[in-house]
């Protein structure tokens, strides 16, 4: 033997000053087992006090075991410290510009079209009316003929049309949502009330305000008793949905074959609320779309009693809804389809 | 139709302005388009009076007028070759903004002080075109001997115009006098009539006319002027004829003019001498008979045409042009003047099959008032007396084969509620019906109240009780109609598949990052042709679909050669846009949902079946700042956007298997098939086709049918219940040759491990260090679970076995350890 054991002070001081230079888990860990482990200094101590006299073993031992509760206790202090800075050195270390751009998933889009018609929908569903399609290559039948505009009737020079190569038959690339009236009658009895989206045609040379190639929603509603007060409360109804609560509407005469009477339908201008501005042409309306009572005819030939039956149709051009909804200023925009128009509809509205 | 507001208040008296009468003729369905304000610059321009006109000391060719008009008198300095003292001129001071007589293009100038060759000029007299009334510059204007000197001259010359749509119902309000017509009914005012000459009471000449063709023509009248004097039409004839936007021709060209603007009724006059006699035959062309019109152009006319002959030829298109050889000139002395009616359909198709278009053509081919060609006829012969005093109206002739009556139509009082959804007061709807002139009459029919009508001639658009309604609340007013809502049986609004499939997928693509776009739904065949490069037969998608040669959907009369065929594909429409937008953007993922055309048998529509197509191109998007160079955009970005797509269609279990496409790249394209049938492809274009679309890097493109979703979109799917026991994950890599795809590994996993591999994923490619060349080896985690137990130890080693001998028999390959 060379030399007495270390007393418990000895240990302990120098145990502790050991654990006070510990400074992450790996030398927490390395003290623990030195010290605290099976083969530490403290249980080489405790080992040892059988070499004592006998007279000094039970205070020894009592000393130790107090020392190994005050070093157990020393440590899992230290420990939480050493975490503690651990952590505090890692939030410190984390620290970001916060004002860099945020990260992101490639996001995409929904055409503003796409976004203005299903809006339209959605409000005219809430209404009770269903949506329907039809075909975009008609027949002249359906296009013209059905709806009380014969061939040779000067009322067909109004639709500019674009013909399809056929046969005997004439077809045509539908002008309008319009002939989804008579194939709607056709197919179900009354009452009726669909609306009708879709893609139209009109031989028509392009400019900011005309395109040849556009979007229209087609209303229909037939039953006993529909009269001209549901049309103008039902599109007072839309517009304000869609421009806002306080629009007015105003019906004004118009012309179209397949209704009589016919409408137009303005809104006061929701960008100046009808005092007069650009927009508006300072008339303090704009107008947005063709209505009407459907025609005896077109209720006969489609098989409906018009001394029984009334209703009333509408057509809307969804495209200069949305050109006026958004302020754009060319019909073209739509259909060219440049990113950089087209991620300015990432916000939703629907 | 431009009404110049002076000429349409000579009809119905008021004091509105122009703006109030355009607006209140909206209201009831003569829309005005456009007012235009004649004057409306003439600030500090005057009436004035030559009062003597002195030569200018150092220019022959400029004169020393002194102007009087009001309280200015000034000299001023002008090389008009027509002035000459006494004369009402038009005096222009400094500060009048005119136009500039010696410009081509329309420039103004503002009149300022000068000097002219050393003389002192304050002001200017004005030609026409200086004013904006004309393209005349040669001299200046010389006003009416009555002319009010010192007046602004707007107040003199000033009109405004207001330039109305006449729909194709509003024949009856083609003209001033219709127009005014309708002002005086919204009004409330009565229209005054035009002065007449009693052409009737002529010597009748009634034989002299033969109509051969009477199904085309039902009247004929001429009247015949002797002694005439051809010369300019006197200035407010000619002023007006301009307001209204046609140009002066001579007097009795112009009376004929003015009479159709004021009245809707055409006419023509000839120069009687220049027909072979005063009979005239109204006959149908002898086919390949020829005849030059007016305009010097030498038509050839079919059997259908109608013309108007002398007993020798031709000598006007009826209802639309006349005979140069025949028109009035400087030397006539004797005039014949036509005026008739001809069917609207027949003035129609010879108005299509010449290309000859003209005023008297529009109004004839909407069908006018045969009754209105004698007024004409009494018109033009009342102005004929003004302008022409010393000309006589010598004859008449009259041939009316089908005079028209008042038409009666009828209409329940209960009608007007039932489809207005309102009530108007009888009398008031009498009131209305008084101020049209439809002379109503209310009679009770066993109880029912009825209003009995009469539509005049010339309102050939009133024919049922609904037009009837529509006269009542046009006048009565549409801000009267109240804003219901539909009451009555409520309708099942039920939702479509094919609608709501269509905007999952619009959803879904938007969510894996690809902008919608909205393409011309038309294309040309260059395009379709462009997409097989080899000149193969073209990709069969899903339906098939032809060569441009065989029978597309194809238009007669396309607007543009780029919008000939209704496409069968959207590939060449998004190829373009995102062309286009790699100018611009650095990454471009596009997708669009529409439909595509397949073609049908000869006089059957197509089928128009709803497809989506997606492109990807450029950068793969950055995911921040701090993140290296981005990628290029290739097979795979498009495939990850698919399988969203798919995924949210309920089509995750279609499959992708390498094909050869001729628009896609030999080794980068694949079809996509859902339940063994092809539903899409998808891949990168093919180098030579993208270069035809014009871009010049990698596009990786999908075309996937969405009608197959619709069909099966209510088909049921069951949700399993998720197991409370831990499942077991084992990683297995799989050594195989290069070219086995890695689903058919994936396939010989799953094969092996049964239905307790819940879940198969691939996660790691790798070739190098202990692996053989040529090979690969496929790392897979599989999760192990099953319902009712966590797996046991020896399962997971059978299933192991199993994986091991199916990936041998299947693909070849074997575990790696």
């Amino acid at each position: 033997m060379s030399g007495s054991p270390p007393t418990a002070s000895e240990l302990r001081s120098q145990a502790l000053d050991a654990l006070g230079q510990a400074s992450n888990q790996d030398e927490l860990s390395d003290w623990h087992r030195d010290v605290l482990g099976r083969q530490g200094s403290l249980g080489q101590a405790l080992r040892n006090i059988g070499q004592l006299p006998k007279e000094e073993r039970r205070d020894a031992g009592q000393a130790l075991n107090q020392l190994r509760q005050e070093l157990e206790t020393a440590f899992n202090d230290r420990q939480d410290q050493v975490r503690a800075d651990a952590l505090d050195a890692r939030l410190v270390d984390e620290r970001i510009d916060v004002t860099l751009p945020g990260r992101t998933q490639p996001m995409g889009g929904l055409h503003p079209l796409t976004q203005m018609q299903r809006e339209a929908l959605d409000v005219f569903a809430h209404l009770g009316f269903q949506t329907v399609e039809g075909p975009e290559v008609e027949y002249g039948y359906y296009s013209f003929d059905m709806l009380n505009i014969p061939k040779d009737h000067p009322a067909r020079d109004v639709w500019d049309t674009i013909f399809i190569d056929s046969g005997e038959k004439e077809i045509t690339l539908r002008p309008h949502t319009s002939p989804m009236q008579v194939r709607t009658m056709l197919a179900q009895d009354p009452p009726v009330r669909v609306v009708v989206p879709g893609r139209c045609y009109r031989y028509e040379a392009q400019d900011a305000t005309h395109e040849w190639h556009f979007q229209q929603i087609e209303g229909l509603a037939v039953d006993k008793h529909i009269t001209l007060a549901d049309l103008k409360g039902t599109l007072a109804e839309f517009a304000r949905q869609i421009f806002g609560a306080a629009r007015q509407v105003r019906f004004r005469c118009d012309y179209f074959p397949f209704v009589e009477p016919g409408v137009d339908l303005s809104i006061d201008c929701p960008f100046c609320d009808g005092s007069g501005c650009r927009v508006c042409s300072n008339s303090g309306w704009i107008e947005i779309l063709g209505a009407g009572m459907v025609h005896p005819n077109v209720l006969e030939w489609s098989g409906y009693d018009p001394e029984i039956y009334s209703g009333w149709a509408f057509g809307m051009g969804i495209d200069r809804l949305t050109m006026l909804r958004y302020g754009i200023n060319d019909i073209r925009s739509f259909y060219q389809n440049d990113l950089r128009f087209l991620r300015q509809f990432q916000r939703a509205r629907i | 139709m431009k009404v110049p507001v002076k000429w349409l208040k000579e009809f119905v008296e008021t004091d509105l302005s122009a703006a109030e009468i355009a607006r209140r003729m909206t209201m009831a369905g003569l829309e005005a388009e456009n007012i235009e304000r004649i004057g409306e610059d003439w600030d500090n321009v005057f009436v004035g009076e030559v009062v003597n006109v002195e030569p200018h000391p150092d220019a022959d060719r400029l004169v020393l007028p002194t102007i009087a008009a009001g309280e200015h008198e000034l000299r001023v300095v002008t090389g008009a070759p027509n002035i000459a003292a006494g004369q009402k001129v038009v005096l222009a001071l400094a500060g009048a903004r005119l136009i500039d007589g010696y410009s081509e293009e329309l420039k103004y100038r503002t009149l300022k002080p000068s000097t002219i060759r050393g003389v002192r000029s304050e002001g200017m007299v004005c030609s026409e075109k200086e004013l904006g009334l004309s393209d005349e510059h040669e001299g200046i204007l010389v006003l009416a001997d009555d002319a009010p000197v010192g007046v602004p001259l707007a107040d003199y010359l000033g009109d405004e115009v207001i330039e109305f749509e006449i729909t194709p119902n509003l024949v009856h309000a083609f003209s001033i006098s219709g127009i005014a017509r309708e002002l005086a009914a919204i009004l409330n005012e009565q229209a005054r009539e035009p002065e007449l000459v009693d052409v009737e009471a002529l010597e009748r000449r009634d034989d002299h006319v033969e109509i051969a063709a009477p199904e085309h023509c039902g009247r004929f009248t001429y009247t015949l002027f002797e002694n005439v004097t051809i010369e300019p039409s006197p200035d407010w004839l000619q002023r007006r004829l301009i307001a209204a936007g046609l140009r002066p021709i001579n007097n009795y060209v112009d009376i004929s003019n003015y009479v159709m603007l004021e009245l809707g009724h055409p006419t023509h006059p000839f120069d009687a001498d220049k027909l072979a006699s005063d009979e005239i035959i109204v006959r149908l062309a002898a086919p390949g008979e020829t005849l030059t019109t007016i305009d010097h152009v030498a038509r050839e006319l079919d059997g259908e045409t109608l013309v108007i002959a002398d007993t020798e030829r031709a000598v006007a298109v009826a209802g639309i042009m006349g005979g140069v050889d025949t028109e009035v000139s400087d030397d006539t002395s004797r005039v014949l003047l036509e005026s008739a009616w001809f069917e609207a359909n027949s003035v129609r198709r010879t108005s299509r099959q010449l290309r000859l278009t003209s005023d008297a053509g529009a109004r004839f081919g909407r069908d006018i008032d045969p009754n209105g060609a004698s007024v004409a006829a009494a018109r033009i012969a009342e102005l004929v007396r003004v302008i022409d005093p010393e000309a006589r109206s010598v004859a008449f002739a009259d041939k009316f084969l089908r005079p028209r009556e008042r038409r009666p139509v009828a209409m329940r009082y209960t009608e007007i509620e039932r489809l207005l959804g309102m009530t108007v007061p009888v009398e008031r709807v009498v009131e209305i019906f008084e101020r049209l002139d439809l002379q109503p009459e209310v009679v009770d029919e066993s109880g029912t109240t009825v209003i009995k009508t009469s539509a005049p001639t010339y309102r050939n658009d009133i024919n049922i009780a609904a037009d009837l309604v529509e006269e009542v609340i046009r006048i009565h007013g549409y801000e009267h109609v109240p804003e219901t809502l539909i009451t009555g049986t409520a309708v099942p609004v039920s939702r479509s598949n094919e609608r709501l499939v269509d905007q999952i997928a619009q959803n879904a693509l938007v969510e894996a990052g690809l902008f919608q776009a909205q393409t011309y739904t038309m294309i040309n065949e260059d395009d379709l042709l462009a997409l097989s490069p080899d000149g193969n037969e073209l990709p069969d998608l899903y339906g098939g679909y032809a060569r441009p040669e065989e029978a597309l959907v194809r238009a007669t009369n396309p607007l543009r050669s780029d919008w000939v065929l209704m496409r069968p594909t959207m590939l060449p429409s998004i190829l373009k846009i995102v062309a286009e937008n790699l100018k611009y953007s650095p990454s471009v993922r596009l997708f669009e949902t529409a439909r595509t055309y397949q073609p049908n048998a000869l006089d059957e529509l197509p089928d128009e079946r709803r497809a989506v197509v997606l492109a990807m191109s450029g950068e793969r998007q950055a995911f921040g700042v701090e993140t290296n160079e981005p990628d290029a955009m290739d097979f795979l970005d498009v495939k990850g956007a698919v399988e969203h797509l798919l995924t949210r269609l309920g089509g995750d279990a279609a499959t992708f298997t390498a094909v050869e496409h001729p628009s896609l790249h030999p080794g980068r394209a694949a079809a996509v098939e859902l339940d063994g049938v092809q539903i899409g492809v998808l891949g990168e274009l093919h180098p030579r086709v993208a270069a035809h679309f014009g871009i010049e890097q990698r596009v990786a493109v999908a075309e996937i049918d969405l009608v197959v979703f619709a069909e099966r979109f209510n088909a049921p799917w069951n949700v399993q219940p998720v197991g409370r026991h831990q499942p077991i994950q084992q990683d297995f890599a799989v050594a195989v040759e290069e070219a086995t795809p890695a689903a058919t590994v994936q396939a010989a996993l799953q094969k092996g491990a049964g239905p307790l591999a819940t879940e198969i994923t691939l996660f790691d490619i790798y070739r190098g260090e202990n692996v053989d060349a040529g090979t690969k080896s496929l790392a897979y985690r599989v999760t192990f679970a099953a319902p009712d137990r966590q797996p046991a130890e020896h399962e997971i080693e059978r299933a192991r076995d199993r994986i091991e001998r199916a990936v041998g028999r299947e693909v070849g390959g074997t575990l790696r350890t």
